[in-house]
């Protein structure tokens, strides 16, 4: 290689031969150096420090620094959340500083059969802390808060029934009672005038969801949907329900943990199973069995789920069927029974409400308060509607209509609503027809309830 | 054969320059070859996990082994000693049955005892035990890459 | 001295027997034996022994094609190594994109090597075609060599494409919906060329699976058979077009003029296109080692170029691809913004007939413009007519692909870049 007119080249070779080598040494060790690796090494020297013995200190030291991954293929996730998070399953780190600290949810819900992700949200496969917990450009599932993490187990559980989520259950509770449902679907039943909410929560972040109901119109541009006015608990308990709506369902072996065998869950179930056909309690149901009051005095809840499992084996010539009941199902009816005595229960019994009592639930079902607020007394605008830029009131629906055109009012809807003012845009909020949603008997019992809703002493007529 | 002349000799600074060039490339050469080896080495699998819990020591009675279908193991509880035994069969890796005095394999008869020791068959050598420690979490731990010998035991 | 030590290490080996099996010709001693290193090693006989000096010079030819070579061998390399990790499903291309980011050693290097490698061969075989262009070297006897050149460019281009949807997310799979469908605008054929790029109507597993077998053994096979045809002709026409090759003068010849020796007469005169025509020995110098080690030196330079940015930047990768939430606004790679800028303006002519009449017209090029002048010059001033042509598409495509790049917003709106973009009203 040696000729003069090459010599004038060999600064440069040296000097791109060197760069070569030094940027494949700089991309090695870039490479390298990760954060997860000095978490691991501090653990190592916690553990270590902790060791009160030789063994148990080598054990330590012998812990190998790599990445640790839970595999999840049923919920179609990988958590390596554990890599930094070394002793989430170790009851001695409780109230350790992060990462350190133990889980104290771990015993219920292990980490290596629900991994991090489905309920704490986040970016699973990510090896460092900012791209894990998620709020980095183009990664649509930032962890959630921790005050909103509720909002997870309506994944998997109930809202209603989960002793360990009573926000959530709150926050349904509030979309119930606020007539949501007027306006939009939830789980397939509801009104069309806004969008349906199953993935609702998916899409949107919590400070977007709150504000929404807050100043809809600023946050949706030409929404119709009135700002709602909400106690900041009850607002942050429809945002917190509102974020539990992700769409994402969960395969069987989580799902079937969705009964919580609790009183609230066994107080359903009885009612659903029509159980008060045969039983009484308070004095209300049926007498072919015995009543119920105080099977708890009497008998040990292992002998009630016994009984649940197999109910002539228990009680020979009981004319009991078996219903077939899931372990967790027999644990939540014998959790109800036992507590009856304490709770009190009032139980709202299909065939024991009057139609006037089953034309208000209807009312709460359907989400009429969303328009009409609640029990009827309205107060929601509808800008630029000639009935004084309000939806109507039902106060006085006995005056204007007779039954039949009430009836016929409700099952038609009226799409038309006049305007006050002609250049002004048009109302954005309308009465749908709820032929079809509404059942028949259902709309009878509403017609008797909107009649019984006229002010007691009132003059009648206009 | 033409030599070129005096220009053949190198300066001892080209000498410098040349050496320390080429020992550079030659050395990102071996480098880039490392790390492309290094880049095929994996680093997570996504197998079943060699080390897995196996659930808490009181769901396992006295005196019980218990086949794990998934994990092809068996937890062997004597007292408070818990072993954990591999139910592949040495010979060609079929699961072996559960019988009143030992294991047998169904695929080619082979036979083994209590201790996983072959007794008659085909099989090369003895079934394996596995490593079981209590976790943090006071949950039996069986880890399947770390084999052990029969007269090992978790003590609790 | 006789050598750096490298050089006394190396001719140790090659006397032993391994060395001597191995390397029949040993570090060249002679010109012989520099000639003998070329023509008998498997690797660099697609070179001449010998190289015209003027060949060498860097201002002339820039080392622009060496340099696009040399990126498809840094995207081989890097892309066979991606390949033992992602799997081109729609279920998990996206996910073993973050794993090579997360867990895999050096994952996230060769990803960007590979990434911008890939943007920089783009932007290379253009600017090797236009050095081409500017130095008249698409002449006779190299008309069919361009016309190779162009069909490598459109490999390149295809590559890219093929390749920009295998990450699988937003920015891919938009830029792809995008692409073909900028492709179905073409007259008759369109809506079946879409059809057939996809594997039905949308993009979806059909689409990824095919554009990943085009981009990793279709199209570079192709690629690699006419990188191969490229540089033989490049030998057999000449070697690299200079200023004074012969057929540049046309002179008549008496044979009697010609001189005679004594004891030799005049055997033949050679006529015609093989490369021996024409050759002055006096300007050439032999490849080992004057061409063998500018071209180290310019492998080197590129490799330091990839490794830096690959180092630095990371090459993107947004949200899983989602059907159902266009960007706003989408837009293709970005060698095809230019081109997305045109069909705004309209679908068949700026989408179809404009760059239809533009790949003719490279294609046809060196059929039209036959006059060998001004060859092996850059910027000659009897081709100044041509070469303001060029200049004028160019800085009129460049243009427009900047506009497309930055000056677009949503909904294809005018914007200014420097600006801060409205404040999005919509999620999040």
């Amino acid at each position: 290689m040696a000729d003069s007119s090459l010599r004038k080249f060999y600064g440069w070779f040296t000097a791109l031969g060197l760069l070569v080598g030094g940027l494949v040494v700089l991309g090695y060790y870039k490479d390298e150096d990760r954060e997860w690796k000095d978490y691991q090494r501090k653990f190592i020297q916690e553990e270590t420090r902790r060791a009160s013995t030789p063994p148990q200190r080598a054990f330590a030291q012998n812990m190998p620094v790599q990445i640790r991954q839970i595999l999840l293929p049923d919920l179609n996730r990988v958590d390596r959340c554990t890599t930094c998070h070394l002793a989430v399953d170790d009851p001695s780190y409780g109230g350790y500083p992060q990462p350190l600290a133990y889980h104290p949810l771990h015993e219920q819900h292990p980490a290596e059969r629900f991994g991090c992700t489905v309920c704490h949200r986040g970016q699973g496969r990510a090896t460092d802390a900012a791209d894990a917990h998620g709020n980095v450009p183009h990664w649509d599932e930032p962890m959630l808060p921790l005050r909103y993490i509720q909002a997870s187990c309506g994944k998997c559980h109930e809202a209603a029934d989960n002793p360990a989520a009573p926000e959530l259950a709150r926050g349904q509770q509030v979309f119930e009672e606020s007539g949501c449902r007027g306006c939009h679907k939830l789980g397939g039943t509801g009104g069309v005038i806004g969008p349906a909410l199953d993935k609702i929560g998916a899409r949107h972040s919590p400070e977007w969801l709150k504000q929404h109901f807050l100043t809809p119109a600023t946050v949706t541009p030409g929404s119709a949907m009135p700002p709602q006015r909400f106690a900041e608990p009850d607002l942050e308990a429809i945002t917190l329900f509102m974020l539990s709506q992700t769409g994402e369902t969960a395969p069987g072996y989580y799902t079937s943990m969705k009964v919580i065998p609790s009183a609230g869950v066994g107080q359903r179930l009885f009612e659903q199973k029509g159980c008060i056909g045969c039983h009484s309690i308070a004095g209300k149901g049926g007498t072919i069995g015995p009543s119920l009051d105080d099977v708890g005095l009497r008998r040990s809840p292992e002998w009630m789920i016994q009984h649940f499992r197999e109910p002539k084996a228990v009680s020979p010539g009981t004319v009991m069927p078996q219903f077939g009941f899931t372990e967790d199902e027999a644990r939540a009816l014998t959790d109800f029974l036992v507590h009856l005595r304490e709770q009190q229960v009032t139980m709202s019994l299909p065939s024991a409400m009057t139609p006037v009592e089953r034309g208000h639930e209807a009312y709460r079902k359907y989400g009429c308060a969303g328009c009409h607020g609640p029990d009827g007394k309205g107060g929601v605008p509808n800008p630029n509607s000639k009935t004084a830029e309000l939806v109507p009131d039902l106060m006085h629906v006995a005056e204007g209509y007779t039954k039949d055109e009430l009836k016929d009012r409700i099952l038609k809807g009226q799409h038309e609503i006049t305007a006050l003012d002609p250049k002004r845009p048009p109302p954005p909020l309308y009465m749908p027809g709820w032929a079809g949603t509404i059942k028949d008997a259902e709309v009878d019992d509403l017609v008797e309830y909107l009649f019984s809703l006229k002010p007691k002493g009132e003059e009648s007529g206009f | 054969m033409e030599h070129s002349s005096a220009s053949k000799d190198v300066s001892r600074r080209g000498f410098f320059q040349l050496t320390l060039g080429w020992l550079a490339a030659i050395f990102a050469v071996c480098a880039s070859a490392v790390g492309a080896v290094r880049f095929l080495v994996p680093n997570v699998l996504f197998e079943p996990s060699l080390l897995f819990k196996m659930g808490k020591p009181e769901d396992y009675p006295d005196g019980s082994v218990t086949f794990l279908e998934e994990e092809r193991v068996f937890l062997v509880r004597q007292g408070n000693t818990f072993r954990c035994l591999s139910a592949i069969c040495t010979h060609l890796g079929c699961t072996v049955n559960r019988t009143g005095q030992g294991y047998n394999c169904p695929c080619h008869g082979s036979i083994f005892d209590d201790q996983g020791t072959v007794k008659s068959g085909p099989a090369p050598r003895s079934l394996e035990w596995f490593s079981v420690t209590l976790s943090k979490d006071r949950r039996l731990l069986v880890d399947k890459s770390q084999k052990v010998n029969a007269d090992k035991y978790l003590v609790l | 001295m006789n050598g750096s030590l490298p050089k006394r290490i190396w001719k140790w080996f090659e006397h032993t027997r391994v060395g001597r099996s191995i390397f029949r010709v040993g570090l060249p001693q002679s010109n012989l034996e520099r000639a003998q290193a070329m023509v008998s090693s498997f690797l660099l006989h697609v070179q001449p022994a010998k190289v015209n000096r003027h060949s060498l010079r860097a201002s002339y030819s820039l080392g622009l094609g060496l340099i696009s070579l040399y990126l498809f061998l840094i995207l081989i390399v890097t892309g066979v190594l991606l390949m033992f990790y992602y799997v081109p499903s729609t279920d998990h291309a996206y996910n073993d994109m973050k794993d090579l980011q997360f867990v895999v050693s050096a994952g996230l290097l060769m990803r960007n090597m590979h990434r911008w490698a890939a943007h920089l061969m783009v932007i290379f075989v253009l600017l090797h075609m236009c050095r081409v262009f500017y130095t008249g070297a698409y002449k006779r006897p190299r008309e069919f060599n361009w016309v190779l050149g162009i069909g490598l460019f459109l490999l390149t281009l295809g590559l890219s494409f093929t390749g920009y949807l295998l990450p699988w997310d937003q920015l891919a799979f938009w830029a792809i919906t995008v692409g073909t469908n900028i492709a179905a605008y073409a007259p008759y054929i369109g809506p079946s060329l879409k059809y057939l790029m996809l594997g039905g109507n949308v993009v979806g597993q059909e689409a990824l699976i095919r554009f990943y077998a085009l981009h990793v053994i279709v199209l570079p096979a192709v690629a690699g058979f006419l990188i191969a045809v490229h540089l033989w002709r490049v030998r057999k026409d000449g070697g690299l077009s200079r200023p004074d090759e012969p057929g540049d003068v046309v002179q008549q010849v008496e044979l009697s003029q010609l001189p005679t020796s004594k004891t030799y007469g005049l055997m033949e005169l050679a006529r015609g296109t093989t490369p021996q025509v024409g050759r002055n020995p006096e300007e050439e110098v032999f490849s080992w080692p004057h061409l063998i080690f500018r071209e180290l030196l310019l492998f080197l330079f590129v490799v330091v170029v990839v490794l830096l940015l690959a180092i630095f930047k990371n090459a993107p990768l947004e949200e899983l691809a989602n059907p159902i939430h266009p960007p706003n606004p989408a837009k293709a790679p970005w060698y095809f913004l230019g081109l997305q800028e045109l069909v705004s303006y309209s679908a068949f002519w700026g989408g179809v007939v404009v760059p239809g009449v533009l790949v003719a017209a490279l294609v046809l090029l060196p059929y039209v413009d036959g006059k060998r002048r001004g060859v092996g010059r850059w910027f000659a001033r009897e081709r100044l007519v041509a070469n303001t042509i060029f200049t004028v598409c160019l800085v009129v495509a460049v243009v427009l692909t900047i506009i497309g790049t930055l000056f677009r917003g949503p909904n294809w709106s005018w914007q200014e870049p420097w600006k801060k973009p409205p404040t999005a009203t919509e999620g999040h």
